[in-house]
């Protein structure tokens, strides 16, 4: 009886994500009111020869134009019919094939008469979809506690966003200062969200800040040792602003999250540790702290890197392809990706240290 | 020196100082990932299919991560089979999102370094995209999987006698812990590794749709949402798997 019961629970929870997930999707395909930019939905598409092309480090590729019909969507001109071309390659480095039933950001002129080119293609309803499915998701398997996961995702934006606001007003003057006093407070919030107001937090949040400060100041005295021989800041991507500060604050924010889930997962079992055998030592405590440390910092280096490194997958393939050495293509594009999971990984491993050792210090067996 | 080495020295010895020898297995773990990861992008370049090529680098990579981690050999094989499955669900949702968003390529954010550049290199860039969604959701799936299985081992070398019922929902509750912080590593890696990006959206005053719409953006945006995908359906799956076995477990026993 029970069986059957969670079985329909679930059969209407898949219907309801799926239908919301497409609903999701079917609101962005048609939300061209609410865009300021004209968007234009391709009708019809008629495709021209291939053209073969070799450039000159003999990589082949095939040159395409496809002739598009189609109708403004919003904006004065909306119901207005429209002819453009396109040209695109087989790589879709930097153009995109169009096909019938999309929906294209154009630029629209006037003079002489009504003609138009292509800027981008339209995204929102992919992402609608995505989301939708990882939040529908979020709340299947989490139930509430996906409540919390998703403000805690919310409240962390709105900061970063208000934190670039403030970085921009500077003029990117003081991007350390602002980004560390954004660490504290995004440690702060989060922590709050995760395990609430109490001693084990309070732990908590001081080994996570000791840790990133003492990681930020190891990386800065070997950069001084070493002279920053093969960090090449140049090679930093949609770089507006100084960059070696720039680059120091990405990895102190890159780092906050791995370090506070270290943290709370060593200090929560120690205080739980603590309560059942309270006649453990200071000393024991710490041990136990690093074995548990021990376990979780190998996989939990291993996801910054992934998030690090594969990013730069699209360009180092490019430089590749253009005739450059293995060594160049790694130096100019993964080196800096290299440099981040590294100075992430010490502070992943200063952190096993410094949370078992606060833990023991700070944390009696009778409280929570 | 260059400073990678040196920051490479200092870890190992903070990693051997905790963990003693699985300490360097666990360095060891990260300079071969790295090896494997270039390697596909060589292959890649060579014009290897580049979606198989990174699944099966993608299924190396997860094994390392997980059976070099000092899991018990019931958990890491249990983490390895879970998320060997969700790898292929990554896949399967992956692959009809980057069609249908097109975000392969460069954007326009990215002209300046393109310049001097060929970029008709005859190699599919929304496989490209595809791959690197794939890639970057390895760790973060290879983590949560391992965290939740060792959490059941433990619970079922303990307890010989519980059912599979009872483990699932004992795995659940696990599952909630995790993921709560888990999500947090995803979500400050992404805000890390796109700082700059944001604030060249902000000082060149990008609307909202038009950051939404924007091809970078939109490739990372959709990296990380389908890396969270990932670590959330890793709960069900390595649970059900674990309470599977445990089935199996007290069958065999029961014939006996």
């Amino acid at each position: 009886m029970d069986a059957k019961l969670t079985n329909k629970m679930t059969w209407l929870q898949i219907l309801l994500v799926v239908a919301f997930c497409f609903l999701a999707a079917f609101f962005c395909q048609h939300n061209d009111g609410l865009y300021h930019q004209t968007i234009y939905q391709v009708d019809q598409v008629q495709n021209g020869r291939a053209v073969k092309m070799t450039d000159e480090f003999q990589n082949v590729d095939h040159y395409h134009t496809q002739q598009l019909y189609g109708t403004i969507t919003n904006g004065k001109h909306a119901g207005q019919k429209l002819h453009i071309k396109n040209s695109y390659s087989d790589s879709h480095a930097m153009d995109h094939q169009y096909t019938k039933g999309q929906k294209l950001f154009i630029t629209v002129h006037t003079q002489p008469k009504l003609h138009a080119t292509v800027k981008d293609i339209k995204r929102d309803a992919p992402i609608a979809f995505l989301f939708a499915i990882a939040i529908s998701l979020l709340f299947v398997i989490l139930k509430l506690r996906g409540v919390t996961v998703i403000s805690s995702i919310l409240i962390n934006t709105i900061l970063f966003w208000l934190a670039i606001k403030i970085d921009h007003n500077n003029n990117g003057a003081a991007v350390i200062l602002i980004f560390s006093i954004l660490a504290v407070i995004f440690c702060f919030v989060t922590l709050i969200l995760v395990m609430g107001w109490s001693k084990k937090m309070l732990v908590t949040l001081s080994a996570v800040l000791c840790a990133t400060a003492a990681t930020i100041l190891i990386t800065l005295i070997v950069f001084g040792v070493t002279q920053e021989r093969g960090v090449y800041y140049e090679s930093m991507q949609y770089v507006t602003q100084l960059p070696k500060p720039l680059f120091i604050a990405e990895v102190l924010i890159g780092v906050l999250g791995a370090v506070m889930d270290e943290a709370t997962d060593i200090v929560a079992s120690l205080a739980t540790l603590k309560q059942e055998r309270p006649q453990l030592s200071r000393m024991d405590i710490f041990k136990s702290g690093r074995q548990i440390g021990k376990s979780i910092m190998g996989p939990l280096i291993n996801v910054l890197f992934f998030i690090f490194m594969a990013e730069t997958l699209a360009m180092t393939l490019l430089y590749l392809k253009n005739g450059n050495t293995w060594h160049y293509s790694f130096s100019m594009n993964m080196s800096l990706g290299m440099t981040s999971s590294l100075i992430s990984g010490i502070g992943i491993v200063l952190t096993v240290i410094l949370s078992s050792a606060f833990a023991g210090l700070w944390i009696k067996g009778d409280e929570r | 020196m260059g400073s990678i080495t040196a920051l490479g020295l200092v870890l190992l010895v903070l990693m051997i100082i905790v963990g003693g020898k699985q300490g360097i297995t666990s360095f060891l773990s990260m300079v071969v990932n790295f090896g494997i990861l270039f390697f596909t992008i060589v292959l890649i370049a060579f014009h290897l299919p580049p979606i198989i090529v990174t699944i099966v680098s993608s299924v190396i990579l997860l094994s390392i991560t997980i059976f070099w981690s000092s899991a018990s050999d019931n958990a890491s094989t249990t983490a390895f089979q879970a998320s060997v499955i969700v790898l292929i669900l990554i896949v399967v949702i992956i692959i009809p999102i980057e069609y249908w968003a097109q975000v392969g390529g460069f954007g326009l954010e990215d002209s300046e370094e393109l310049e001097g550049l060929s970029t008709y290199v005859g190699i599919n860039f929304t496989k490209i995209a595809i791959a690197t969604a794939i890639l970057s959701s390895l760790g973060a799936v290879a983590e949560a999987a391992i965290a939740i299985a060792s959490g059941l081992d433990e619970i079922v070398s303990q307890h010989q006698a519980i059912t599979s019922g009872q483990l699932f929902v004992d795995g659940t509750v696990i599952g909630k812990q995790i993921i709560g912080t888990a999500v947090n590593t995803l979500f400050f890696g992404f805000f890390g590794s796109s700082l700059a990006l944001f604030i060249w959206f902000y000082g060149l005053n990008y609307s909202f749709g038009e950051i939404l719409n924007d091809k970078v953006f939109a490739a990372e945006l959709i990296a990380i949402v389908v890396s969270l995908i990932g670590v959330v359906t890793t709960i069900p799956i390595t649970t059900w798997i674990m309470s599977f076995k445990l089935k199996r477990l007290h069958k065999s026993q029961l014939k006996e």
